[in-house]
């Protein structure tokens, strides 16, 4: 009779699929990591006005972040009884911070957010990392699943005081002597002096913003190879566009049905789509333009594939993971073409993730027999 | 939209004991013969302690429609009547202990008929053999095959389908039957179309079972108005609903029984059974039962119902157990004890060893989704989950709880390792 009260008596089934949470935060964490690894290599070219090579300041960044995630998971896990430990996830957490966080030389930043160079950066990329873990993961979770993208949340809520300064520039500068074109009318690769929207073309200003700043002598790269592979200045994660599709793509190939693909899919699709009408609708010179800026800056790419899809904060069935990429992609161009809010897809995307429990109620497969 | 492509496939884990002979294994010293393995109505012990029984003698039965006895499958003594694990009920029931005297002696109440006089014989005197045998459905469900059978008169069946696909991993007992038993189960097949007015009739096989498709081919050739099918068939499909839809195309409304669409489904071990009491007058007291998992030689076994598991265990040298599963590890049960017997429903015997045993460790949900794309009953298994687990049971009734099969896939896919089914099978009942 010895060994009876050993048996394990679990309830069926009695096998299971060998994908974890933690295997499925494992792949997340490696493919965030090749992303930001290509970041850093492209970026070590840079050295900013601080000093700092911008290749070390992400590796640094990226120190900050997943070592103040973890340690702080590991702390409230252990201080709470009833919070589970969550390594990776959090290693993940800390990974998506430096990502969405915005990095380069002073002298491109049209706008007044975040400290875009080290040393003033890592105190910025520790507090959004704190906020996040603490607040908008661990607290939030408290009372079930998470609300919103925590670091999206975290970041957001740390830009929130400079945000107005942020939208004013942009409009400022749309009729100043920069002449930053406004989204919101006609845009084109080249300098386009089409009524009062900017003196620059737009095509010129993204070339301006997004070339390597060591290297402005001489012909810029096209638009085109900025945008899809080498940007110096946003979204850390979103340097590289392909390097980002690459891994996002290998991501959804080994994790199969556990990745919410149809998210980034319908994101993609409609985004583009929305881009191409716009451009229309504005009598755009090309649809080229318009359609490389949403599509592919930083704040877009990088957010379909790794934050857009973050299982917590998104709808379960396949028709809502397709309603929120739709409604994200709307959002985004919305946001960025009204509001002049560029890397607005960060607000899309906390009100699409406040939208959840409605989309989840979307049925349209009946049960079987039904 | 075809949604039958999101089916989860699940490894089979067959390649040693789907080639491994049934073996017939030796008669328990005590019997423990539990008194309900049918779903229906209960039954209640015919013998009592002191009786001598005989092999085949019915033991336990009750008046009720919806029922099957149970018979003894040694001869000896009736040493006890008490409680003993019934792995049909996950709990404790009634079993009657019976001590084997090694006499081997016969009870003869069952009278069989001759393959010859199958045509002449009434509809009524079949079903009434298939019920003295205590036939119930070896797929795992267990009701009652012979109320299954008495369709009402004004619902005309159209096709028999026999399920072969014998979904669960790890399961060859349906298997070698169609392998070894090929000619037994072509006049079963017979027996149930006399009984349901000559209908057509369709075997469903999945085509890895290589050795046992060509062997059901043959046998199934010279049979009129019969065809064999062997296909690629998931682990859900192996579901009577979901075959119906796999095969002949249609989704069972829910709450309709499957004889109202002009079908019946019926499992080759069922099948096997029937032909053994119509032609052999044998009562259902043994069956075959698949040994596997973490076993040196994994292997099908013939034995006799009310076998103790022990028994069969240790006669093959199985002593590391962490974990026995008895009806198939996606929808059987865990046993309490290993002094827990046989069953009709005990398909196989799955022991996993004290380092693959692990108790189940529930984290949080992380919303992935996994399961609602996966249910292929196309339900939202993690919301009745939640709604379950706040009791809030009116809700999970309008998610459609009831409408569950009981697969199992949900919490197979469950990177949570939630035990969504468990709770989805809750609500259900």
């Amino acid at each position: 009779m010895s060994n009876e009260s050993q048996l394990v008596v679990n309830p069926a089934p009695h096998i299971h699929s060998p994908m974890t949470k933690n295997r499925m935060m494992q792949l997340t964490f490696f493919a965030i990591l090749a992303t930001l690894i290509v970041s850093a290599a492209l970026w070590s070219q840079v050295t900013t006005t601080s000093g700092w090579n911008l290749g070390v300041t992400v590796v640094v960044c990226i120190i900050i972040a997943v070592g103040l995630a973890v340690a702080f998971d590991f702390l409230i896990g252990k201080a709470a009884a009833d919070s589970e430990v969550n390594t990776w996830s959090a290693a993940v957490f800390g990974l998506i911070v430096v990502a969405c966080y915005t990095l380069g030389v002073p002298a491109m930043n049209t706008e007044t957010g975040l400290p875009v160079e080290a040393p003033l950066a890592f105190y910025y990329v520790a507090i959004i990392t704190l906020l996040g873990l603490v607040v908008f993961k661990k607290v939030m979770s408290l009372a079930g699943r998470k609300p919103v993208n925590p670091a999206a949340a975290a970041k957001f809520l740390v830009l929130l005081p400079s945000l107005p300064a942020t939208l004013l520039a942009v409009d400022h500068l749309s009729t100043g002597p920069l002449g930053v074109p406004s989204l919101a009318g006609p845009i084109g690769a080249a300098p386009t002096a089409i009524g009062t929207n900017g003196m620059a073309g737009f095509g010129s200003y993204l070339q301006g913003c997004y070339a390597n700043p060591m290297n402005m002598m001489g012909s810029l790269p096209s638009i085109e190879q900025l945008m899809i592979l080498e940007k110096y200045h946003g979204w850390t994660g979103g340097a590289c566009s392909i390097a980002v599709i690459i891994a996002g793509i290998a991501l959804f190939a080994i994790g199969r049905k556990y990745f919410k693909w149809k998210i980034t899919a319908s994101y993609l699709i409609a985004i583009s789509v929305a881009s191409i009408i716009f451009s229309l609708i504005f009598g755009d010179a090309d649809l080229t333009t318009r359609l490389l800026f949403e599509v592919f800056m930083g704040s877009s790419i990088f957010m379909a594939f790794f934050m857009a899809t973050d299982p917590a904060t998104t709808p379960y069935s396949g028709i809502g993971q397709i309603i929120f990429g739709v409604g994200l992609a709307i959002l985004t161009i919305l946001i960025q073409t009204f509001m002049g809010f560029f890397g607005g897809s960060l607000l899309a995307l906390l009100i699409m993730n406040l939208t959840v429990p409605l989309i989840d109620k979307v049925r349209i497969n009946k049960p079987f027999g039904r | 939209m075809n949604k039958m492509a999101n089916l989860v496939h699940i490894p089979e884990v067959k390649d040693v004991a789907r080639k491994t002979p049934i073996e017939v294994f030796p008669d328990p010293k005590i019997a423990v013969v539990l008194t309900n393995q049918q779903s229906g109505a209960t039954n209640l012990p015919l013998v009592k302690v002191g009786d001598t029984v005989a092999i085949g003698q019915k033991i336990a039965d009750t008046k009720e429609r919806v029922s099957a006895p149970v018979h003894s499958p040694i001869s000896g003594k009736v040493i006890k009547i008490e409680n003993a694990f019934n792995s049909c009920f996950e709990a404790p029931t009634e079993a009657i202990f019976i001590e084997n005297d090694g006499k081997k002696t016969k009870d003869k109440t069952l009278t069989p008929i001759k393959e010859s006089e199958l045509a002449t014989t009434k509809v009524e005197d079949l079903l009434k053999i298939i019920r003295e045998a205590g036939i119930i459905g070896m797929g795992g469900a267990g009701f009652p095959t012979s109320v299954k059978l008495a369709v009402p008169a004004d619902k005309k069946i159209k096709q028999i389908l026999v399920n072969g696909a014998e979904g669960e991993p790890y399961d060859t007992a349906d298997e070698r039957i169609m392998i070894e038993r090929t000619a037994n189960l072509v006049r079963g097949v017979r027996v149930i179309r006399k009984i349901l007015g000559n209908p057509k009739v369709i075997v469903v096989t999945k085509d890895s079972k290589v050795e046992a498709v060509p062997k059901l081919q043959e046998a199934f050739s010279k049979e009129p108005d019969t065809e064999v099918i062997a296909k690629h068939l998931t682990y859900q499909q192996g579901d009577a609903s979901m075959m119906q839809k796999a095969i002949l195309g249609y989704e069972t409304p829910a709450g309709k029984r499957s004889y109202e669409m002009g079908t019946i489904v019926q499992n080759v071990a069922t099948i096997n059974a029937i032909a053994n009491a119509v032609f052999e007058g044998e009562p259902l007291i043994s069956r075959v039962t698949t040994l596997n998992g973490d076993v040196a030689n994994p292997k099908n076994l013939m034995v006799k119902i009310g076998t103790p598991i022990r028994e069969i265990l240790s006669a093959n040298n199985v002593t590391d157990c962490g974990s026995v599963v008895v009806g198939g590890v996606m929808m059987g049960t865990a046993l309490q004890t290993l002094d827990a017997p046989v069953t009709k429903r005990t398909s196989s015997i799955i022991c996993f060893n004290k380092a693959h045993a692990k108790p189940k460790k529930p984290t949080a949900c992380i919303h992935c989704g996994r399961c609602v794309d996966a249910c292929p009953a196309r339900l939202q298994p993690v919301a009745i989950y939640n709604a379950v687990i706040k009791g809030d049971f009116a809700k999970a009734e309008k998610l459609w709880a009831k409408d569950c099969i009981v697969c199992g896939t949900c919490s197979y896919v469950c990177p949570a390792r939630l035990p969504l089914a468990a709770n989805v099978k809750m609500a259900r009942s």
